[in-house]
């Protein structure tokens, strides 16, 4: 019997009941999104042409929040600073993410759940905490890692990581490797994992090394993966926040002696909470949104170029 | 019947109803039937005030048949909140105490913007300008207008080991210029330098990337990050010299001074012995004492170096202001209950007692609380030193724009440091210069962009009654 049979014989308020439960389903979803994310969206596009004092009182300015964005010396540091941390986050995370997953991946290891979730643990605990966590670390004299730094080289003690605007940046992505490289990891073990075994034995039958067989085989059958989890850490850095300014707070009133810890979202907080201009954070926003969609764009273009030449 | 959607999107719906309708049933039920709700709130950012406040409340409320309510909300939470509830309109506290250098969020538009009732004919009419110390309602102000009452004075003064000042043969009493005071410390550090080249003291707790401390020393010198029109006065030839000196005390080979920081750091450094001078308002004190009672005896409080001789010997940092917002539904009665929790004789005594802040009102100072001797402070009078001091602390002015005039004087003054670290004093002076200038005119360029708020001169000499 076919469904349109069912559908004329049925009595008609349970036709339109069919028709209308994908809608009923739908409707909090669209609802919410309505509310909480396109009317938002739309408020902040405009909000971005006009200066406010607040959310009461605002006076329409052009282009100007973005002209004065585009050359305001600190947005500079702070689009330099992300730029940075998003690099050195994809270029030592990302390998060591690999690298653990790979250990964690070879066979007859009894303790492989026990490291999977110390090495993931970190990202349990939230950006705040691990910048709180990392502020002590960090303490000059009396911090665990310049203790440590002491004890094995002599030198470092005094060292002042977060009150040095050359050292706030690698302290940073210090903390920062700390918390996501489980968090990464668990990403690249699972793509191990579903790797294809019986491709591993018969390249391993043709001869291949250990070598060949990673870039040959492993990393083919991972690149998707890899590609998400670059393309996600790139907006991941590029959203950082809370752990510079926690880590921070007494540091340059949580950007760091001159600006060095200053990243775009901070930026973007400063002008739109600290000094009250929503139309400025506005601007600043649509162009973090901007810088994110073209470095997105291009990473997948390259990196799926690259898994598919490979 | 039976649901069309199925049991889970049922089972759903009757949890919201059920939900919805305990909630809307609780509400009146969660009261007492006696309950009454209160005529006043007062919101605090400050736990011991809080206590303090609430010890009182009951005898102002007997006194005055009414019920005040005491919150205490976070201060990061208060200011953002409030800001933009008066911005919107929305349900506020009738009175607030704001903490110092936040006022210039509450100000930043037009005047009649201002959330916060204009206080300034109030206190004018009722004699308070004679009473207080007039330095601290330039504060509170904006464009020569009173937006809150000061809680407190806050002079600085010096805290020091005066154990270790003993061993180490020094005299306070020399110390009575900060040239003189960096020439003591640097032979302090040598003096004491270990093998590992790293000294076992230092002279004094200074941040190295300057802010509070160097602000504070600012002020000291006669500048702030503002004048009193709103100037940015960062860049001055005053603000220089103080930057260059400063510089000196953090980096380098004349480096006489270690960042304490706060919390755990500074307890551990302070009873270590790490810096053997530490700034210290009547707030910090109190939080001393409290937080490190094995000093006990160790600790004496002398008045700050002046930057020359006969100069000025004190300072300010920190601070609370009490404001009413205008949604407040009886300003008679919050102005008598302010007056009672803040300027009332009979309620300060206890208050200093438990806080060790020093209150703006010039009367009270002569409380018996003030004269007692304090053990933990080698039998000084706290309140006899820190209201020695009171009358002469220097004016401050806070603006919309104070938290990036901050980050831009630090910016300055880290680049200043970061030169001084690698070129030596030739040339400081003129680095110096020029990044206090780039930086101050960063802040001119931000506060120029604000086409809500223009500095209006002619007023500003009313704000603190010259």
């Amino acid at each position: 019997m076919s469904e349109s049979s069912i559908a004329k014989r049925a009595p008609i308020g349970w036709r339109l009941r069919s028709r209308s439960t994908p809608y009923v389903f739908l409707f909090p979803y669209v609802a919410i999104n309505l509310v909480f994310f396109l009317l938002p969206l739309i408020y902040a596009t405009v909000l971005a042409f006009y200066q406010t004092n607040g959310p009461a009182r605002r006076a329409y300015v052009g282009w100007s929040n973005f002209t004065f964005v585009l050359k305001d010396a600190d947005f500079h540091k702070a689009l330099w600073n992300t730029t940075i941390f998003a690099i050195f986050s994809i270029g030592l995370q990302l390998p060591l993410s690999l690298g653990l997953a790979m250990l964690l991946n070879a066979k007859n290891d009894r303790f492989k759940g026990i490291f999977r979730l110390a090495i993931f643990a970190p990202n349990l605990v939230g950006q705040v905490f691990v910048g709180v966590i990392f502020s002590v670390l960090f303490t000059p004299r009396y911090g665990l890692f310049n203790r440590g730094l002491q004890a094995l080289t002599g030198w470092g003690l005094e060292q002042q990581w977060l009150g040095d605007s050359k050292l706030v940046m690698p302290a940073i992505i210090i903390a920062a490797m700390w918390m996501y490289v489980g968090f990464n990891m668990i990403y690249f073990l699972a793509a191990l994992q579903n790797v294809d075994q019986n491709l591993i034995e018969a390249a391993k039958i043709d001869g291949a090394g250990p070598g060949n067989i990673f870039l040959n085989v492993i990393v083919p059958a991972i690149a998707p993966v890899a590609t998400f989890v670059v393309v996600t850490s790139t907006i991941g850095s590029y959203q950082l926040f809370e752990l510079p300014y926690n880590m921070l707070k007494n540091n340059g009133g949580g950007y760091g002696p001159s600006n060095s810890g200053l990243t775009i979202v901070g930026y973007l907080y400063q002008n739109a909470f600290t000094n009250g201009d929503l139309g400025t954070g506005a601007a600043v926003g649509w162009l973090l949104t901007f810088i994110i969609l073209i470095i997105s764009l291009v990473q997948i273009r390259i990196v799926g170029s690259v898994g598919s030449e490979i | 019947m039976k649901f069309p959607y199925g049991p889970a999107p049922l089972a759903i719906l009757i949890i919201a109803v059920l939900t919805g309708i305990a909630l809307a049933v609780w509400g009146p039920l969660s009261h007492a039937p006696d309950y009454r709700p209160p005529d006043l709130v007062l919101a605090t950012f400050v736990p011991e005030q809080a206590e303090v406040y609430h010890n009182a409340i009951p005898e102002f409320e007997k006194q005055n048949n009414c019920k005040i309510e005491i919150e205490l909300v976070d201060q990061n939470a208060l200011q953002s909140r409030l800001q933009s509830a008066l911005q919107v309109g929305a349900d506020v506290p009738d009175m607030v105490e704001l903490m110092y250098g936040t006022m210039g969020v509450f100000t930043k538009g037009p005047l009649e913007d201002v959330g916060l009732v204009d206080l300034t004919d109030k206190i004018k009419a009722s004699g308070l300008y004679d009473r207080l110390v007039t330095n601290r309602l330039s504060k509170w102000s904006s464009r020569g207008h009173v937006f809150a009452l000061p809680h407190d004075v806050h002079p600085v003064l010096l805290c020091y080991r005066r154990d270790l000042m003993e061993q180490l043969g020094i005299d306070i009493n020399k110390l009575t210029t900060w040239e003189e005071f960096s020439r003591v410390g640097r032979e302090v550090v040598k003096k004491t330098m270990r093998p590992d080249g790293v000294p076992e003291h230092y002279m004094i707790d200074m941040q190295s990337d300057g802010n509070d401390t160097l602000i504070l020393l600012l002020l000291q010198h006669g500048v702030g990050l503002f004048d009193a029109a709103g100037n940015v006065t960062f860049d001055s030839p005053a603000a220089l010299d103080v930057v260059c000196w400063y510089v000196k005390q953090v980096e380098g080979p004349t480096r006489i001074s270690f960042p304490c920081g706060e919390g755990q750091n500074f307890a551990k450094a302070m009873i270590d012995g790490l810096c053997l001078f530490y700034f210290c308002p009547d707030w910090r004190a109190n939080r001393i004492e409290l937080e490190i009672p094995s000093l006990s005896g160790k600790l004496a409080l002398m008045p700050m170096p002046a930057w020359e001789p006969g100069g000025l010997r004190t300072s300010t940092w920190g601070g609370a202001g009490l404001a009413f917002t205008k949604q407040c539904r009886n300003f008679d009665l919050a102005w008598k209950l302010a007056m009672y929790l803040y300027y009332d004789r009979a309620q300060l005594g206890p208050r200093y007692a438990v806080t060790h802040i020093l209150p703006p009102l010039k009367s009270a100072w002569d409380l018996p609380q003030l004269s007692e001797s304090s053990p933990f402070y080698s039998n000084q009078s706290l309140g006899k030193v820190y209201s020695a001091m009171a009358p002469f602390v220097p004016e401050e002015h806070d603006f919309a724009y104070n938290t990036i005039a901050n980050g831009k004087l630090s910016e300055a003054f880290t680049n200043a440091s970061y030169y001084y670290k690698v070129h030596g004093e030739d040339g400081l002076r003129e680095y110096a210069r020029a990044e206090l200038k780039r930086c101050a005119d960063h802040v001119r360029l931000v506060m120029a962009r604000n086409v809500f708020l223009k500095p209006q001169p002619a007023q500003v000499s009313e704000a603190s009654g010259k």
